[in-house]
């Protein structure tokens, strides 16, 4: 943060920026208000030099993550290759899922610039959550019908080609 | 140890009135009866004032009489304070036995009590109920003996006097004790009836409230104001015969009592008349009457409070009448040295209400091993380790350790010899060191702690190493402010540390500090911090007392500032009043909050006061709290309002300015920061850094911890600086520790205790990879053959090396061998694991 960050003469805070963030993301766009801004009071931002890892996988960080701006690669690891899965670009949302639960990562994701992400942490997350336990069926909502919206997109799209992976869809059906 | 006595909720509340009072209800006995002799002077007094001193005209008598009078009345005052006193000592001390007796039982019922107890209700017993009881102890002895004493000392006195109207006028008392106990059940009734109505009331307020989208919706207001109207008429006439009850109660009583003068007058009148009654004995007579009431009225109370007394004694004790599931300390013998080797024999547990979640359990343990408990969420592998460990008691078959039942030792036995870490540890208010400690204290309760031998200085640094805290609480040693006085000799260390971290790591860790910059705005420090820019010397120019000092006040309007920063604190207190205003004061809600928990109510006051009046109309307290909070405002902590670039030019500006100003008027007040100087303000770390973290990601945390470790070394400063560390406050609940932090403290602290059986129940589950690496390398290394562990494992990665590893699923082991023996079978381990 500099001056030249902040040359407006009535800015914007941090909180009303992450609050519009939150507002267009699945996970969280159908809260009320009064726990929307609780839950963008919550968050933090960070910064990540390029090829520096957002996260890994195997590792259980409980954080979600948003891509304010830069951009990052979707990596997964098996038998020490490295296989790119795809981009991730500004605005994208990731790891809703493990707010709800402890899961432990199953790709890595790297920035592929300089990338500054919005940051929410489960124990944070949790606690919140805590004190509006009427909002968790909403939460939930949004994950099942996010699932089964994914699931019914790629069936459409691409599930002519997945040959042999053909008998592993259904994620919607957990 | 003592065999238990009665326990404390079995004790009749009467019990509670002598035992440890006996001295105390024993002089309050012969306070009472000086007293009742004090109160029946005056009567006579005024007989022989009347009959003896105004009818012989006799001064000297006059006086003598009054002034026994006054003596006796001042008397009676004095020991009624007295008594008092001693009623008040006996009621609090019943109380507080009471609570702490209550407490310890309490501590000690099976675990399954507090599955159906809310914690509020333990605390509503404790708190609140019991002040009633102890409330009736006090009066207990003095009450009922004062005024029956009392009225007896009237009777017999009036008796004396004249048998006939004594007899007779008395004879209104028996009246009232039938007529009064008739009406008040009239009123328990009608009271009965109230409270249900006003619940129906209250719910239906609730229910409409919480509906009121669907009846702006409907335009309903008619159909809900008809409904809530008709309760509120039936309240209405409830309350209204309730009341009538009530002061029939009080009329009645009221009415008899007064008729005691009137029988006094009428007939006592006629005797005097007749001769046959002196006028002296009637004025007696009919102050006698008079001063009947108190006492009559005082027992009437007392009665009330033995019922309510009494009603909330029994409920309170009622409700924790449990038995604990096992005795907690052997009464006549020493806790037994068990070996660790461990038998289960078809054991089976089922719950209260008849589900079984464990059955037909067998395996067993040769002292040393590890064995690891795997399965489904449910399978019953906690519980099983809860059973093995007598957190729960099993309710079938044997679980043997070093061949004793488990369900026959006592707690001490157990903590003796088991330690376990739970899957939610907890942790409790105070500091590392008392968490750290909290394990071994308890097992060195009662003994002596020399000989006992808590762990050193080294053991416990071991033990953060092994556990993975180590790095947390040497941030925590960073993080603290030293004190002159104090850490002297550590100040130069510090300041060498500083210069090698600027030649070693200042460039390469750049991005994550903030260096304090003459020239730049300090994002991450507070406005006066960036104003003063040093440390001050004068207790007048530390942050706390800033808007209390006059000249940095007319500093403030001087440069300008006086307005925008009151105008930044008002929209900082209006931000952080609209977030926070509901939450609960958890560190985790407050971390980035300019307001602490124990200010905002006073702030929630402020904002509403905000809505109605314009900054220039507040108070000049309530602007000096805007302006307090607006010199707080850190731009890179407290995210709900933004610096405007005008107001952070003009603190630059000030900066400038108040250095000028104060180098002139007085420049001993403040130490600029300087490379070379040692800034106490602000933490080690800061120190080290001379500047502040812009972050708090793990990377960039990683980076520094390790570059710091590392000087730290070189200057032999590391165990000074956790040593610090440890005297962290973790905060209520450990709520300024992270869930991995709690977790490490807890296995740390069982890891100090060194128990010969370990059972850890999903004990890593909250830690990074590295932790839960080093920890299972350490089971399967140093506790080894050392102690028998038994592991509730979350993640399969971990068990290979263990050497048993019982499958669980729907409270049964299915299959129980070495992991290589399990995969080798292609049993329920193999498609755990996901080869199936």
């Amino acid at each position: 943060m500099n001056s030249s960050e902040r040359n407006n003469a009535n800015p914007s805070s941090e909180l009303e920026d992450n609050l519009e963030i939150l507002r267009q993301t699945y996970f969280f766009s159908g809260l009320p208000l009064e726990t929307l801004k609780v839950f963008a009071y919550l968050c933090t931002r960070e910064k990540f030099k390029k090829d520096e890892y957002i996260f890994k996988q195997h590792e259980e960080d409980g954080r979600a993550f948003y891509i304010i701006s830069g951009s990052a690669i979707l990596e997964r690891q098996d038998n020490d290759t490295s296989k790119k899965i795809r981009d991730c670009a500004e605005g994208e949302f990731l790891g809703g899922l493990t707010l709800l639960g402890e899961v432990r990562r199953l790709f890595s994701l790297k920035a592929a610039k300089d990338t500054i992400c919005l940051v929410l942490e489960r124990e944070k997350f949790t606690k919140a959550i805590e004190q509006f336990p009427n909002i968790m069926p909403l939460i939930f909502k949004a994950v099942a019908q996010n699932i089964d919206f994914w699931e019914e997109r790629f069936l459409a799209g691409r599930a002519d080609m997945c040959g042999e992976c053909m008998v592993n869809l259904g994620v919607s059906l957990i | 140890m003592k065999k238990a006595d009665i326990p404390v909720v079995k004790r009749s509340l009467f019990s509670w009135v002598f035992a440890g009072n006996v001295k105390l209800q024993l002089s309050l006995l012969v306070v009472i009866a000086i007293m009742v002799f004090a109160r029946v002077v005056p009567l006579e007094m005024q007989k022989r004032i009347v009959n003896e001193a105004i009818n012989l005209r006799n001064i000297d008598l006059l006086i003598r009489y009054c002034g026994i009078y006054l003596a006796s009345v001042v008397f009676f005052s004095a020991l009624k304070y007295v008594t008092n006193i001693i009623q008040t000592i006996i009621a609090q001390r019943a109380t507080g036995n009471m609570r702490k007796e209550l407490y310890h039982h309490i501590l000690t019922l099976p675990l399954g009590f507090f599955r159906n107890t809310q914690p509020g209700s333990v605390v509503n017993s404790l708190v609140g109920e019991l002040s009633m009881p102890g409330n009736f102890i006090g009066m207990a002895v003095s009450a009922p003996v004062t005024n029956v004493l009392t009225l007896l000392a009237f009777a017999v006195y009036l008796f004396w006097l004249n048998p006939l109207l004594a007899a007779v006028s008395l004879s209104i008392y028996p009246i009232v004790a039938f007529l009064v106990p008739m009406l008040q059940k009239k009123v328990n009734r009608a009271n009965k009836k109230r409270v249900d109505a006003a619940r129906t009331l209250s719910s239906r307020i609730a229910e409409s409230i919480t509906g009121i989208h669907e009846i702006h919706g409907n335009g309903a207001y008619r159909i809900e104001n008809k409904k809530y109207d008709r309760l509120v008429s039936r309240l209405e006439k409830i309350r209204v015969v309730w009341s009538l009850y009530r002061f029939a109660v009080k009329t009645s009583n009221g009415f008899f009592v007064s008729l005691g003068p009137f029988i006094v007058f009428i007939l006592g009148g006629y005797l005097t008349i007749k001769g046959q009654l002196e006028l002296g004995a009637l004025v007696a007579f009919l102050s006698a009457q008079e001063r009947l009431y108190d006492p009559w009225k005082e027992l009437i109370e007392f009665y009330q409070v033995y019922q309510d007394g009494s009603v909330t004694y029994k409920r309170t004790m009622e409700f924790f009448d449990v038995e604990p599931d096992h005795a907690i300390e052997p009464y006549d013998r020493a806790p037994y040295d068990l070996e660790p080797s461990l038998e289960v024999k078809d054991m089976s547990f089922v719950t209260d209400s008849g589900i079984r979640l464990l059955d037909g359990i067998n395996l067993s343990l040769n002292p040393g091993e590890l064995l690891a408990l795997v399965g489904f969420s449910g399978s019953g592998k906690s519980t099983l380790a809860l059973c093995i460990g007598q957190l729960y008691k099993y309710t079938g078959g044997h679980v043997l350790i070093g061949d004793k039942e488990v369900s026959d030792l006592t707690k001490k036995d157990m903590v003796q010899n088991m330690g376990f870490v739970a899957q939610r540890p907890f942790i409790f208010e105070g500091t590392i060191e008392d968490n750290l400690l909290y394990s071994c204290q308890a097992r060195a309760d009662g003994t002596d702690p020399e000989t006992d031998g808590l762990p050193s200085l080294d053991d416990i640094i071991a033990v953060l190493h092994q556990t993975g805290i180590f790095v947390d609480v040497l941030r925590f040693g960073l993080n603290t402010k030293l004190v002159h006085e104090k850490h002297k000799e550590l100040v130069d260390v510090i300041i060498r540390v500083r210069e090698n971290f600027q030649r070693d790591f200042g460039e390469e860790l750049s991005d994550y500090v903030e260096f304090f910059d003459e020239n730049q705005y300090l994002f991450y420090s507070s406005v006066s911090e960036n104003l003063i820019f040093g440390t001050p010397n004068q207790n007048d120019f530390v942050d706390t007392n800033l808007c209390n000092n006059q000249y940095f006040l007319n500093f403030l309007k001087q440069a300008d500032l006086t307005r925008p920063l009151v105008s930044l604190g008002s929209e900082l207190a209006r931000q952080t009043v609209d977030i926070l205003g509901n939450l609960p004061p958890d560190a985790v809600f407050f971390q980035q909050s300019p307001i602490g928990p124990e200010e905002l109510d006073e702030f929630k006051l402020l904002v509403e006061r905000l809505k109605r009046q314009k900054l220039h109309e507040l108070s000049a307290n309530n602007h000096k709290k805007l302006l307090e909070l607006g010199m707080r405002f850190v731009p890179g902590s407290h995210k709900m309002v933004a610096l405007p670039a005008i107001l952070e030019n003009l603190i630059l500006e000030g900066r400038a300015m108040f250095r000028q100003k104060i180098s002139n008027d007085s420049p001993e007040a403040i130490t600029f920061y300087d490379l070379s100087q040692y800034i106490y303000s602000q933490t080690i770390l800061n120190n080290i850094f001379f500047g502040k973290t812009t972050t708090v990601s793990p990377q960039a945390q990683e980076k520094i911890n390790q570059s710091i470790i590392q000087l730290l070394i070189e200057e032999d400063l590391l165990e000074t600086i956790i040593e610090i560390g440890m005297h962290y406050d973790v905060g209520t609940k450990g709520d300024r520790l992270s869930g991995g932090q709690q977790q490490k403290l807890a296995i740390a602290r069982i890891f100090l205790k060194q128990p010969k059986l370990l059972i850890m129940d999903e004990a890593t589950s909250a830690l990074d990879n590295n932790s839960q690496t080093r920890i299972q390398n350490l089971l399967e290394t140093r506790w080894r053959e050392k102690s028998t562990v038994i592991s509730v494992a979350h993640r399969l990665d971990t068990i290979k090396n263990y050497d048993r590893v019982a499958v669980m699923k729907a409270g049964k082991i299915l299959e129980i061998g070495t992991y290589d023996e399990l995969i080798a079978r292609k049993g329920m381990l193999y498609e755990l694991v996901g080869k199936k």
